[in-house]
C-alpha cells in the first residue's frame, strides 16, 4: 500500500499545498450546496414535526373519534354512545372558532367536559391546572401560552368575543404552559361554551375510548348504523391527517423549495468535483505514465472526493442548521408565510438529520469525483498528456438516450394520480424532468453553440472558440444554475398563473360593492332573521344578498365541504366562477347544487350527477348543475339555494351580506350605518369588493414572498457556483491569457472575451433554463397543484419578470467571469506563459 | 327546613334573573354564588326520606367498607364511595352538561397478596343521566358504577384497572343514627357539623374479580351516608375514623378531627350494643392514640396505622390488615388518604373488624366542592 | 550574415532590479540588434535571460536604461501602446508552444492576424503562405491535439510570423522537444526569419541551439558579451 501512499500524496497532497484556494473554493462550494439542503430540510421539518405534534394533541387519545359538521349534532348522540357497550370512555366536545374583539384572527375553542376530556388530552386538561373546577366558573376559558400573548391578556383579564351579532365577556381563568400546546387555543366548559354561544343541546364531536380488547372495526361498523346523516366515526389517524390538511399549502411550497435545495446543491457539489479532476487530467496521466495503477488512481481520487467531500458537508451541515436556526427565530415556523398561526418552531439540532445530510453531501462529492475519475484513470497517459483532451472527456459524458430516457418517465410520471392527496409522482415528475435536462445540457449546449453564428470581432470569437471547444465542461460548471433557474422559472410562472387566475376569480366571486361579514371565520358570530332585516332596511342599498356558511361531510375519510346556502338567480354563470355546466338543463322537479372543481376531483362527480348532501342530520339528494373554480377551499364547496336551505334546515341565520349601492349612495356611509345598527359594531368587517381584492393578493403575495427569497437564494448560489468554475477555469487557462497578451491581445480585450464567454454560456443557459422551467410549471401547474389544492389555474407567462430575470443572470454571470479573468490578466499573469508544468 | 326554603328561594330568584336577561347569559364580570343549605341542630334525620340524596347541601358521600372471605379462606378489604357535591356554580345555565351537581366515586380492594390497594375513581358531572344521585332513595350511579338501595339491601357494582366486584349488602339491623338524631357535630361551631347515620352488620354476597380471574365471596361490611355544607372547622386539617362490626352484633363509630398540629379539634362516636341500645359518645368520650406508623413510598406520606382508641370506657387496638392501603385521589376529590381493613382487639382477643379512614396527613383535606 | 546598419532594437545601459533592496538581475546592459540580424542570446538558467526578453517584448520596464525598437522607447509606452505595438511589429515563440486548443491549426496561425483586424481575404492566403512555409500544408483545419510536439513548435512559428513582425522573440522554443526535432524545429525557425525579412532573437541555453544563430551573445554575471561563433 505504500505505493497507494505515494499515488494519493502525488494526486491529492500535492494539490493541497500547491494550490490551497482551489481546494478551498471546492470545500466551499459542496459546504454551500449541503447547506442550502440541510436548512431548508430543518425548517420544513421542524415546523411540520411542531405541528403535528400540537394535532395530536388537540386529536388526543382516542380509539374513535365521531365527527359531525361544525354545525353540530344533538348531544343525545353523546348520551347514547356513552352508554353503548364496550365505550370505556366518551368524551363531548363542541369545537368552535370564535372572534376576540379587536381585530384579532379566529380564535380556535375546543369546549369539553374536564372530567371525560381528561383521559382524552391530558396535556391539555393538565395545563388547566390542579382544579378542573375552575372551567365551571362563569364565562371561564383557559388560553394556551400562544393565545395569551396573541390577545395581550392574562389569567384573572376579560376576553371580549363575538356571540352572535353581540359581545361577550369571557374571563380568563387560567394560561397554560407553553409545552401544554403550541398554537393558539381556548379551553372551555362545554356547558359555558353552549350557553354562552347559543349550542344549548348540540355538540359536534366526541371522543371515545374503547374498553379493552374491544376490535375497533367492528364498533365503528355498529356505530356508522346509529349515526346521524353527516356524522362519521372516524379513525384518529384520518382526524390527525384533517388537521395536516392545513397546512397542505404549506408543505407543498416547502416541498418544492427543498427539492431546489437538495438538486441545486447536489449539482454543484457534483459539478465542482468533476470539474476539479477533469483539469487534472494530465497530472493524473503522468501518474499513470511512471507507473500508477489505474485502480490505484481511482482509489486515490475516490479518497479525495470523500475528504473534500466530508469537510464540506461538515461545514455545510453546521452552517444550514444555524441559518435555519437564524430564519426560524427571525420569520417563525411558517417563515412568514402565515400558515400556521403563530406556530413557535425551534430548530434543535437533530443529530440523525445532520449526519444524514453530512452522509449524502459526502456521497455526492464522492461519486461526482469517481466518475470523472474512472474515465481519467481508463484513458491512456499519452492521450490525456495532450492539451485539450480534458474536453474530450468530459464530451464523453455527453450521450443523448439517457436523459432522454429520464425525462421520458418524468412526462410519464405527470399523468399519474396523486398518492394520498399529495402529488406524490408530480414531483418525482419534476426530479426526473429537472434530471434529464440537466443530463441533456452537455448535448445540448454542443449544438446550440454550434448554432451562433461566428462573429467578426476577435473576442467575441475567441469567446466562441474557446466555448465550443469546451462546451462539455462548461456545461457541468451550469448544471447547478441550470437546475436552481429552471426551478426558479417554473415556480414564478405558476405563480404567476395562479396570481392573474386567482385575481380574475375574486372579481367575479365578489361581484357587489360592499361585503359585510359578521367576523372573518367563527362559528359563534352570525345574524338572526331580526339583524338581517334591519340590515337591508338601512338606506342606500339597492340589492343585498345574505349567505349562510356551514359544512358537511360527503365522505367519512375526508374533510367536510363548505356548503355556502345564498340566493342562487336565475343564471348562475353570473353569479359564480363557472368552469362547466353553464348550459346544464336541470331535470324538472331536481334540486341543484353548483360544486367546486374540489368536489369533483375528490368525490368524482360532475355536472348532471346527483350528490347525496348531509345536513341538519337528513340526507338530501341533489343535481349537480354547474361545476365552479374555488380558490377559497381546497377540500371542497357547494352552492345550494338558500330559500331550499332554510326550508330544510330551519336555519335562518347569516352570516356573510353581499351589498349593490343605491346609485349615489356611497359605500362609507353605507358602512357606518350597519356598524351604527350593531354593538361593538367597529369590529365587524365591511369591504368593498376592492379592498377585499387587494387585500386577498397581498395575503397572496405573502404567502409566496419567502418562496422568491429562496429561491433567490438558490439561484444565487448556482451563480456561486458558476463563479467557482470560471474562477478555476480561468486560472487553469493563465498561461493562454499570457500568450494573447503577448501576441497582442490587450487587457481588456482578454477580459472582453471572459465576459463575452461567461455572457453567451449565460445566456445558452438562461434559453435553456427558460425551456426546462417552462416545461417544469406544467407540470406545477396541472399536477402538483391540481393535486394538492383540486383547483385549476390558467397558465400565463410572465414575460416581462422572466426577461428581467435573465437579463440579470446573463449581466451576473459576464460580470463574474470578468472578474476572474481580472486576476488572471495581470502583469504578473502574463509571464505564467513561461511556466513550466 | 326553613333555611332550606330560604335557599331554594334565592335559587328561583336568581333563575329568575337569568331568564328575564336570556338569551344572553350572565356575563362574567355578574359573578353569582351558590346560597348552599346549612346544617343545623334542629335538624333531624328521617329514614326511609333521607336514603335519597340532598342537593342543596354542598357534600355527600355513601361509604361502603367492609371484609370480604373467599371460598378459599382469603380475606380481603373493600372501599366503594360515592360523593355527591355541588360546586359553586350560579344556576341558570339552560344546557344539560351545566356542571350543577358532581359526582365522585372511589373503589379500593386491600389484597395482601398483592401488599397493597387496587384503586380506582371516577368523576362526572350529574348530567344526561349518565351520572347522578337520586333524591328519593339511595341510587347513585357515575357512568356503570353504582350504588343503589333496594328493600333493605345495598347493591354495588365497580370496575377499576385490574379488579371489579359486584356486591349484594343485606341489612340485618336498622340504620344507626349517629349524632344528635342525625346532627353530628365536627368542631366547636355548630355549622360545623354533618347530617350522618350508618348502616353496621350489613351481610355481603358477591362476586370479586381479580386480573380477569372472578371468586364469589362472602363477607361483613359498614356504610356510612353524610351530608353536609361546612362540615370542617376552619381549623381542622383531617380525621381519623373507625367503622367497627363487632363480633357481637354490636357497632362502634368513633372519629376525632385534627389540627395542624395534631391536636384534638372535635370528637365523637356511637356504640351500639348488640341488643339495639345506642350511646352517643361526646369529644371527652373519645380518645385516639398512634401506635406503629407506616410511611407511603409512593407520596412519602406518614400514617399512624395501628392506634389505640378509647371509646366510651372501651380499650380498643386497631391493627390494619395491611400497612400499604392509601389511596391516592387527587384526580378527583384532590385528597391522598388511607382507607384500610382494619381488625379490632380487645384483650388481646379479635372481637370485630372494620374500617380505619385517616386523612389530611399530607396536605390539609379538601372535601370535593370546597 | 553582417549587421546592418539600421538597428531595428537597441538596448542600452539596461538596469533591472526585482526589488529596490535587492542586486540588479541586469546590470548595464548594451546591445544592438540589426535589421534582418538573428542572434542567440545564450546563459545558464536564473541569469536574467527571460527578463531580457520581457524587457524587449515591452511586458516589463527598466529601472534604468533606454530600450528603443525602431526608434521608439518601449520604457516610454503604456501597456495599451506596447500591446498594439506588440501585436503589429513582434512575433513570439514560446517553450510551451501555447497553441489554443480549442481552435484549428489555421485559426490558431490566424489569430494575430484576426487581432490586427485583416480582412477574411487577406488572411486565408496569408495564412496558407505560411502553413506552407513551416510545411504543414493541408493541415489547417486541424487541431493541435491531433498533432505531434515538433508539428504543434511549427505552428507556433507560422503564428509568430504570419503578421510579418519587425522582430520574433523565441525563448526556448525547442526546450520540449527531442534533439532531432528540435534542430529541425531551430532551422526552420531560422530561415523563416530570413525568409520574412524580420530580425529575431532567440533565447536558449543550449549551445547547439545558439548555433544556429547568426550570432550569439552571452549573458553571465548580469552582462551580456559576445561569443564565438562554432562555425
Amino acid at each position: 500500500m505504500s505505493s497507494f501512499g505515494a499515488v494519493v500524496r502525488a494526486v491529492s497532497l500535492g494539490r493541497l499545498r500547491g494550490q490551497p484556494g482551489r481546494l478551498t473554493v471546492t470545500v466551499a462550494a459542496i459546504a454551500l450546496g449541503v447547506s442550502l439542503a440541510t436548512a431548508v430540510f430543518v425548517i420544513n421539518a421542524g415546523a411540520l414535526n411542531e405541528f403535528g405534534l400540537a394535532a395530536r394533541k388537540l386529536v388526543g387519545a382516542a380509539d374513535v373519534i365521531v365527527r359531525g359538521p361544525r354545525q353540530g349534532f344533538d348531544e343525545s348522540v353523546f348520551v347514547r354512545l356513552a352508554q353503548e357497550p364496550g365505550i370505556d370512555v366518551a368524551s363531548p366536545v363542541l369545537e368552535l372558532e370564535v372572534v376576540p374583539l379587536g381585530g384579532h384572527p379566529p380564535l380556535k375553542v375546543m369546549a369539553v367536559d374536564p372530567f371525560r376530556a381528561a383521559p382524552m388530552q391530558p396535556e391539555l386538561l393538565a395545563g388547566v391546572g390542579r382544579d378542573l373546577m375552575a372551567l365551571f366558573e362563569p364565562g371561564a376559558v383557559a388560553l394556551s401560552a400562544e393565545a395569551a400573548r396573541e390577545l395581550a391578556v392574562r389569567a384573572g383579564d376579560v376576553l371580549s368575543v363575538r356571540a352572535g351579532a353581540g359581545t361577550y365577556d369571557l374571563r380568563v381563568v387560567a394560561v397554560m404552559p407553553a409545552d401544554a400546546y403550541a398554537q393558539r387555543l381556548a379551553l372551555m366548559d362545554i356547558a359555558t361554551a353552549q350557553w354562552v354561544f347559543d349550542r344549548v343541546g348540540r355538540i359536534n364531536r366526541i371522543d371515545l375510548r374503547l374498553e379493552q380488547g374491544r376490535d375497533v372495526g367492528r364498533l365503528r361498523e355498529r356505530l356508522a348504523a346509529v349515526l346521524p346523516a353527516g356524522v362519521n366515526a372516524l379513525n384518529p389517524g384520518v382526524e390527525r391527517d384533517r388537521a395536516a390538511e392545513v397546512t397542505r399549502a404549506y408543505r407543498v411550497n416547502l416541498n418544492m423549495l427543498a427539492l431546489v435545495a437538495l438538486l441545486t446543491g447536489a449539482f454543484l457539489v457534483f459539478s465542482t468535483q468533476a470539474l476539479s479532476i477533469l483539469r487534472r487530467r494530465s497530472a493524473l496521466a503522468l501518474l499513470r505514465a511512471v507507473g500508477a495503477t489505474r485502480r490505484q488512481l481511482e482509489l486515490a481520487l475516490l479518497l479525495e472526493g470523500l475528504l473534500l467531500g466530508a469537510a464540506g458537508s461538515l461545514v455545510g451541515v453546521v452552517l444550514g442548521q444555524v441559518v435555519a436556526s437564524l430564519a426560524l427565530a427571525r420569520l417563525g415556523g411558517d417563515l412568514g408565510g402565515g400558515f400556521f398561526g403563530g406556530l413557535e418552531v425551534v430548530a434543535r439540532p437533530q443529530p440523525v438529520v445532520l449526519a444524514a445530510f453530512l452522509v449524502i453531501g459526502t456521497a455526492v462529492a464522492a461519486i461526482g469525483a469517481w466518475l470523472p475519475a474512472r474515465e481519467a484513470a481508463a484513458t491512456s497517459p499519452s492521450r490525456a498528456l495532450k492539451s485539450g483532451d480534458a474536453e474530450q472527456a468530459a464530451a464523453r459524458l455527453r450521450p443523448v438516450w439517457p436523459g432522454a430516457a429520464v425525462g421520458l418517465v418524468g412526462a410519464a410520471c405527470a399523468w399519474l394520480p396523486p398518492v394520498g392527496g399529495l402529488p406524490v409522482f408530480g414531483y418525482v415528475s419534476v426530479a426526473a424532468l429537472l434530471a434529464a435536462g440537466v443530463m441533456l445540457v452537455p448535448a445540448a449546449a454542443a449544438r446550440l453553440l454550434d448554432a451562433v453564428p461566428s462573429p467578426a470581432a476577435v473576442t467575441w470569437k475567441t469567446a466562441l472558440a474557446q466555448l465550443r471547444g469546451s462546451a462539455s465542461q462548461s456545461a457541468v460548471s451550469l448544471a447547478a444554475i441550470i437546475v436552481s433557474f429552471s426551478l426558479m422559472v417554473a415556480m414564478a410562472i405558476m405563480v404567476y398563473s395562479f396570481r392573474e387566475s386567482f385575481e380574475r376569480w375574486l372579481g367575479e366571486v365578489l361581484p357587489a360593492d360592499l361585503h359585510v361579514r359578521v367576523a372573518s371565520s367563527s362559528d359563534t358570530a352570525y345574524w338572526t332573521p331580526a339583524d338581517q332585516e334591519a340590515i337591508a332596511d338601512l338606506d342606500g342599498i339597492q340589492r343585498i344578498r345574505f349567505q349562510r356558511w356551514q359544512e358537511a361531510y360527503l365522505a367519512p375519510d375526508r374533510p367536510p365541504v363548505a356548503v355556502i346556502a345564498r340566493e342562487v338567480s336565475r343564471d348562475p354563470t353570473q353569479a359564480l366562477p363557472l368552469v362547466r355546466g353553464a348550459d346544464f338543463e336541470l331535470p324538472a322537479g331536481a334540486v341543484p347544487t353548483w360544486v367546486s372543481e374540489a368536489v369533483t376531483d375528490l368525490y368524482g362527480i360532475d355536472v348532471g350527477d346527483t350528490l347525496e348532501l348531509p345536513l341538519a342530520g337528513r340526507r338530501f339528494d341533489l343535481v349537480v348543475a354547474g361545476v365552479w373554480r374555488d380558490y377559497g377551499r381546497s377540500t371542497g364547496a357547494l352552492v345550494v339555494d338558500r330559500d331550499w336551505y332554510i326550508a330544510r334546515t330551519g336555519d335562518e341565520t347569516a352570516s356573510h351580506v353581499a351589498i349593490w349601492l343605491a346609485p349615489g349612495a356611497s359605500a362609507e356611509d353605507v358602512a357606518r350605518r350597519i356598524r351604527g345598527r350593531f354593538e361593538r359594531g367597529e369590529d365587524l368587517q365591511v369591504l368593498t369588493g376592492t379592498a377585499i381584492r387587494e387585500l386577498s393578493l397581498r395575503v397572496f403575495d405573502r404567502a409566496f414572498a419567502v418562496t422568491y427569497l429562496l429561491e433567490a437564494v438558490a439561484v444565487v448560489i448556482g451563480l456561486i457556483g458558476v463563479s467557482f468554475a470560471f474562477s478555476s477555469q480561468a486560472l487553469a487557462r493563465r498561461a493562454e491569457f499570457g500568450m494573447l497578451r503577448h501576441v497582442g491581445m490587450l487587457r481588456r480585450q482578454v477580459v472582453g472575451m471572459l465576459a463575452g464567454e461567461g455572457a453567451i454560456m449565460s445566456a445558452l443557459g438562461v434559453l435553456y433554463g427558460l425551456t426546462l422551467g417552462f416545461v417544469l410549471s406544467l407540470v406545477l401547474v396541472y399536477v402538483i397543484n391540481r393535486q394538492s389544492f383540486n383547483w385549476s389555474i390558467d397558465v400565463a407567462l410572465p414575460w416581462v419578470q422572466l426577461a428581467l430575470l435573465g437579463a440579470v443572470l446573463v449581466a451576473a454571470a459576464s460580470v463574474t467571469a470578468m472578474l476572474s479573468g481580472r486576476a488572471a490578466t495581470s502583469a504578473q499573469a502574463v509571464r505564467a506563459v513561461r511556466e513550466d508544468w | 327546613m326553613s333555611r332550606q326554603a330560604v335557599a331554594y328561594g334565592r335559587r328561583l330568584l336568581a333563575l329568575a334573573a337569568a331568564l328575564a336577561a336570556a338569551p344572553v347569559p350572565p356575563s362574567a364580570a355578574a359573578q353569582g354564588h351558590v346560597e348552599y343549605a346549612v346544617v343545623g341542630p334542629e335538624g333531624r334525620i328521617d329514614l326511609p326520606a333521607d336514603h335519597g340524596s340532598h342537593p342543596d347541601y354542598r357534600t355527600e358521600w355513601w361509604y361502603v367498607t367492609g371484609w370480604l372471605e373467599t371460598a378459599g379462606g382469603e380475606a380481603l378489604g373493600f372501599q366503594v364511595t360515592f360523593f355527591r357535591t355541588r360546586p359553586d356554580v350560579p344556576a341558570g345555565n339552560p344546557s344539560a352538561f351545566a356542571p350543577t351537581q358532581l359526582v365522585i366515586a372511589h373503589a379500593a380492594l386491600s389484597d395482601t397478596r398483592l401488599g397493597r390497594l387496587r384503586h380506582a375513581e371516577r368523576i362526572a358531572r350529574a348530567s344526561h343521566g349518565l351520572a347522578g344521585a337520586d333524591v328519593a332513595d339511595t341510587r347513585v350511579w357515575l357512568d356503570d358504577w353504582q350504588l343503589e338501595r333496594e328493600g333493605d339491601s345495598y347493591r354495588t357494582r365497580v370496575d377499576g384497572e385490574g379488579f371489579a366486584f359486584e356486591l349484594a349488602l343485606g341489612a340485618t339491623q336498622p340504620a344507626m343514627i349517629n349524632g344528635s338524631g342525625g346532627y353530628s357535630r365536627k368542631g366547636p361551631r355548630p355549622e360545623s357539623a354533618s347530617f350522618y347515620y350508618s348502616v353496621p352488620q350489613l351481610g355481603v354476597t358477591g362476586t370479586v374479580e381479580r386480573d380477569g380471574r372472578r371468586e364469589a365471596v362472602t363477607g361483613l361490611a359498614w356504610l356510612d351516608h353524610e351530608w353536609s355544607t361546612a362540615l370542617l372547622d376552619e381549623r381542622a386539617v383531617g380525621w381519623d375514623w373507625i367503622g367497627v362490626n363487632l363480633d357481637d352484633g354490636g357497632a362502634l363509630m368513633a372519629f376525632r378531627l385534627r389540627d395542624a398540629a395534631g391536636g384534638e379539634v372535635w370528637a365523637g362516636g356511637s356504640i351500639r350494643e348488640p341488643d339495639g341500645r345506642l350511646r352517643i359518645l361526646a369529644p371527652n368520650d373519645v380518645e385516639f392514640v398512634p401506635q406503629r406508623r407506616w410511611r407511603s413510598p409512593r407520596t412519602g406520606i406518614e400514617y399512624p396505622v395501628s392506634w389505640n382508641v378509647h371509646a366510651g370506657g372501651q380499650a380498643w387496638a386497631i391493627v390494619p390488615l395491611l400497612d400499604d392501603q392509601e389511596s391516592d385521589a387527587r384526580a378527583t376529590t384532590g385528597s391522598v388518604y388511607w382507607e384500610g381493613a382494619v381488625r379490632a382487639i380487645r384483650d388481646d382477643s379479635e372481637e370485630g373488624r372494620g374500617y380505619l379512614e385517616l386523612t389530611g396527613y399530607g396536605e390539609p383535606l379538601r372535601l370535593p366542592g370546597d | 550574415m553582417p549587421a546592418s546598419s539600421r538597428a531595428v532594437l537597441q538596448l542600452s545601459a539596461i538596469v533591472k532590479r526585482y526589488a529596490p533592496d535587492r542586486p540588479a538581475v541586469l546590470d548595464g546592459i548594451d546591445m544592438e540588434l540589426g535589421q534582418g540580424e538573428y542572434v542567440a542570446i545564450m546563459g545558464e538558467s536564473g541569469v536574467g535571460k527571460s527578463t531580457l526578453l520581457n524587457l524587449m517584448a515591452g511586458l516589463d520596464r527598466p529601472d534604468a536604461g533606454r530600450i528603443l525598437f525602431e526608434g521608439a522607447d518601449l520604457g516610454g509606452l503604456d501597456d495599451d501602446s506596447a500591446t498594439l505595438l506588440r501585436r503589429e511589429r513582434m512575433g513570439f515563440v514560446f517553450q510551451a508552444f501555447h497553441v489554443l486548443p480549442y481552435m484549428t491549426v489555421a485559426d490558431n496561425v490566424g489569430l494575430p492576424l484576426d487581432l490586427a483586424g485583416a480582412s477574411p481575404a487577406e488572411r486565408a492566403p496569408r495564412v496558407e503562405t505560411m502553413l506552407d512555409r513551416v510545411g504543414l500544408a493541408g493541415y489547417g483545419q486541424r487541431y493541435p491535439r491531433e498533432l505531434s510536439g515538433g508539428e504543434t513548435q511549427r505552428v507556433a512559428i507560422a503564428r509568430a510570423l504570419v503578421h510579418r513582425p519587425r522582430l520574433l522573440l523565441a525563448d526556448e522554443p525547442t526546450g520540449n522537444l527531442d534533439p532531432r526535432t528540435a534542430s529541425l524545429v531551430l532551422e526552420l525557425l531560422r530561415d523563416c526569419v530570413h525568409a520574412e525579412g524580420a530580425s529575431g532573437v532567440l533565447i536558449t541555453h543550449s549551445r547547439a541551439a545558439a548555433d544556429t544563430a547568426d550570432r550569439i551573445l552571452l549573458l553571465d554575471g548580469r552582462r551580456l558579451s559576445p561569443a564565438q561563433p562554432a562555425r
